[in-house]
């Protein structure tokens, strides 16, 4: 009987790779072969023309002795993630419990703050250099003349300001299907025990919105680290390498060059990667675990 | 079961085999015109028969696609090309989005199309690495002479002796002024003949700060500084690009004259006004006098047609004048499987007739010397004037590390302008910066 249900249970995990091969197929040529090549080529000089040279760990040594990586990719990114993650989960819990709420027009509120999630990045950096240009709308509204992306003290905090803005939307959305999903016997309960609206936020939404909240930092903190597609189309990494972050710095090496890097582009992939393994990892113990003790 | 569908599989691979070796003839589409009513032209398809040579061969044709006129009038070529030598098929794969990321890692795939378009800047690199097929032998097989085309295009797209590129087009920069802000400030209209000193006076005069309009255009741009450092007797690089020459007391000198401008309001960057480009300042009003190519004249006709100007070749400077030199060639990949007739095609988008028809498209300046003398350039005198830049240009083009050397002459320019840092310290840090690059 026993062999019988093994042999059954082997066939049944024989159909389910069968089914999942298409599929396995791609995550080995195109993501399991890629990351393997890549970190071949880490260790590598190579220019994409000529063959790979190994070189050992000295393109690891160039980049984290680089001044554009030092100087100005690693503390902007570091800077774009610690204050984009924290502001934009804030703002988008917070907009998520309102439109929890009964409010009127809730609906078209959930629509506008939605619509930038669908919008692609491109247009919306378009969208951000008009309103930011020194004749701006923004500009204008608060009388000020501040050339916002020419700028190297306020360039990268106006693309953060735009990141956040077009972000907001889908967290949003992760809350609001979150706090669904909370019984509302538990609102009902803490209303009855006279609590108010900040403090069934605090010991009631909270808490019960930690999967959620561990969910929308780690996506937020990975977005983050990897900021591309604003900097490319706003500013280009300047001025002055203000907005000069580690995946534009990445696309500088591997593909804008004359002469490519792509060893040192694929080195500056993997030290990337292993920071935000490491932010990851520490998020883990900070979000997740209080909640498994309070259990 | 199992035999019907053998059977089918069969009947499938005996179709496919039956349709590979059918036709000898086949259909293309080619647009012909046809005049309906009076005044409307419509453009129609017609099927038509074209025979068909027992051997074909294949040439993939690959550039940037820039506008669908523009394309239009390279597949209007290729269809010329097409009917005079039917034993070649052109296949035309134009690249949309970032055609260097594209073309170099087909490349590296070793995938790369026959021909391809190679800009000046990134040619260096290409021709290092052996990539390219050396032309010489065609050219002198077929007499195509190297006079012909304008000398210093020619020798841009030299490499070690050997010509690896047929210069397809370029462009050089021109003073692009604004004839209505000349004549209200007064002022003469400028000539070929002004040095540094009448543009700086002009400047003066037609800069009105309090009403965000500017004299003259000063952007953080490696693609425009330069010339003022020719026009002084410097240089950006040494003769084998092994060294910068951006901290010699001419290029610093250069920069001090160039950054002076915005110092003194009578110059602005084209973000001070707003714009992204100064293309726009300059259609827009902003900014009376600009350096740019001949690529402002078709925008400033689409989107201001109604601000006046003129073009003439930059302002000499102390040591005379200098310009400098955009340019595309074609090239032809080491890898290509039929050389010869990637070449004839080469050779034909670049023959007297081609390059007159796309002078006369209005597009871009084709390469060859005698266009200088034609009709077209003496009916259009900005076109001209851009042409005639050629003669004192300088390629755009500063070596293997020409990126390097780019973004630190820009941010030098930036440092000034942004940070007031001293305009020598700014250059030599520049300098220091583009030799660490060098080395790498």
């Amino acid at each position: 009987m026993a062999a019988s249900a093994g042999r059954q249970r082997r066939g049944e995990a024989f159909t389910a790779y069968v089914m999942l091969s298409p599929w396995l197929f791609i995550f080995f040529v195109f993501i399991v072969f890629s990351i393997g090549w890549a970190f071949y080529l880490s260790f590598t000089n190579y220019n994409l023309f000529s063959a790979p040279k190994w070189v050992g760990l000295a393109e690891y040594q160039k980049v984290l002795t680089n001044e554009d990586f030092i100087k100005h990719a690693l503390p902007n990114t570091l800077k774009y993630v610690g204050i984009v993650v924290p502001v934009q989960t804030v703002l988008s819990l917070i907009i998520a419990f309102a439109m929890d709420q009964k409010i009127k027009g809730r609906r078209i509120f959930r629509t506008l703050f939605y619509i930038p999630s669908v919008t692609s990045s491109v247009v919306i950096s378009l969208i951000f250099l008009w309103l930011f240009s020194k004749v701006g709308i923004i500009n204008q509204i608060f009388g000020l003349k501040i050339d916002w992306l020419n700028n190297p003290t306020y360039a990268l905090p106006t693309i953060m300001m735009v990141n956040i803005w077009a972000t907001i939307g889908t967290m949003m959305l992760i809350f609001l299907a979150a706090l669904q999903d909370i019984p509302y016997a538990l609102y009902e309960a803490a209303a009855i025990d006279g609590a108010n609206i900040f403090q069934i936020f605090r010991y009631i939404t909270i808490p019960a919105l930690r999967p959620a909240i561990f969910f929308v930092v780690t996506m937020g903190v990975i977005g983050c680290f990897q900021v591309f597609d604003q900097i490319y189309v706003m500013t280009a990494g300047g001025p002055l390498g203000s907005t000069t972050t580690i995946a534009y710095l990445i696309y500088k090496w591997a593909f804008r060059d004359t002469t490519i890097r792509m060893g040192r582009a694929a080195a500056t992939s993997f030290i990337l990667a292993i920071m935000i393994l490491i932010v990851t990892v520490i998020q883990r113990k900070f979000i997740e675990r209080p909640e498994e003790q309070g259990r | 079961m199992k035999r019907s569908l053998f059977a089918l599989l069969t009947l499938a691979v005996v179709a496919t085999l039956l349709v590979a070796c059918g036709p000898q003839t086949v259909t293309v589409t080619v647009p012909v015109e046809k005049t309906v009513e009076v005044v409307k032209t419509v453009e129609v398809t017609k099927e038509v028969p074209v025979e068909v040579p027992a051997e074909r061969v294949e040439v993939r044709l690959s550039g940037w696609a820039s506008s669908p006129s523009e394309t239009a009038l390279l597949e209007s070529l290729l269809y010329k090309f097409s009917v005079e030598n039917p034993d070649i098929v052109v296949k035309y794969e134009p690249i949309t989005g970032d055609f260097w990321q594209a073309i170099k890692t087909s490349v590296a795939a070793s995938t790369e199309p026959d021909i391809y378009y190679m800009d000046i800047f990134q040619f260096p690199f290409f021709a290092q690495q052996g990539v390219l097929a050396p032309l010489d032998d065609y050219m002198a097989k077929d007499g195509v002479k190297k006079d012909e085309f304008i000398p210093t295009l020619m020798d841009a797209f030299t490499y070690e002796g050997k010509i690896y590129g047929i210069p397809k087009d370029f462009n050089t920069l021109g003073l692009f002024y604004n004839k209505d802000l000349f004549a209200k400030a007064g002022l003469t209209e400028p000539t070929d003949d002004w040095t540094w000193n009448d543009l700086q006076a002009a400047a003066e005069k037609l800069s009105d700060p309090a009403n965000n309009v500017y004299g003259f255009g000063v952007p953080a741009d490696s693609g425009r500084f330069p010339v003022f450092v020719f026009q002084n007797g410097g240089q950006v690089m040494n003769a084998d690009f092994s060294d910068t020459l951006l901290d010699s007391p001419e290029a610093i000198a250069a920069a001090k004259f160039y950054t002076d401008f915005r110092a003194k309001k009578i110059g602005a960057i084209p973000s001070d006004v707003g714009e992204g480009w100064q293309g726009t300042a300059f259609g827009k009003g902003n900014f009376a006098m600009v350096y740019e190519g001949g690529w402002l004249i078709p925008y400033l006709a689409q989107q201001f047609p109604n601000t006046q100007y003129g073009v003439v070749t930059p302002p000499a400077g102390p040591q005379g004048e200098g310009n400098l030199i955009f340019t595309v060639a074609y090239v032809l990949s080491q890898n290509s499987k039929h050389p010869e007739a990637a070449w004839k095609v080469i050779n034909f988008l670049t023959n007297a007739a081609s390059q007159q028809t796309v002078l006369e498209s209005g597009f871009a300046l084709p390469s060859r010397a005698a266009l200088e003398q034609s009709d077209y350039l003496k009916n259009n005198p900005a076109s001209a004037a851009i042409f005639r830049g050629a003669r004192d240009g300088t390629p755009f083009m500063w070596g293997l590390k020409g990126s390097d050397v780019n973004d630190q002459m820009g941010k030098a320019l930036e440092r000034v302008y942004l940070e007031n840092q001293d305009v020598t310290a700014s250059m030599q840090e520049a300098a220091q910066k583009i030799r660490e690059a060098l080395k790498d």
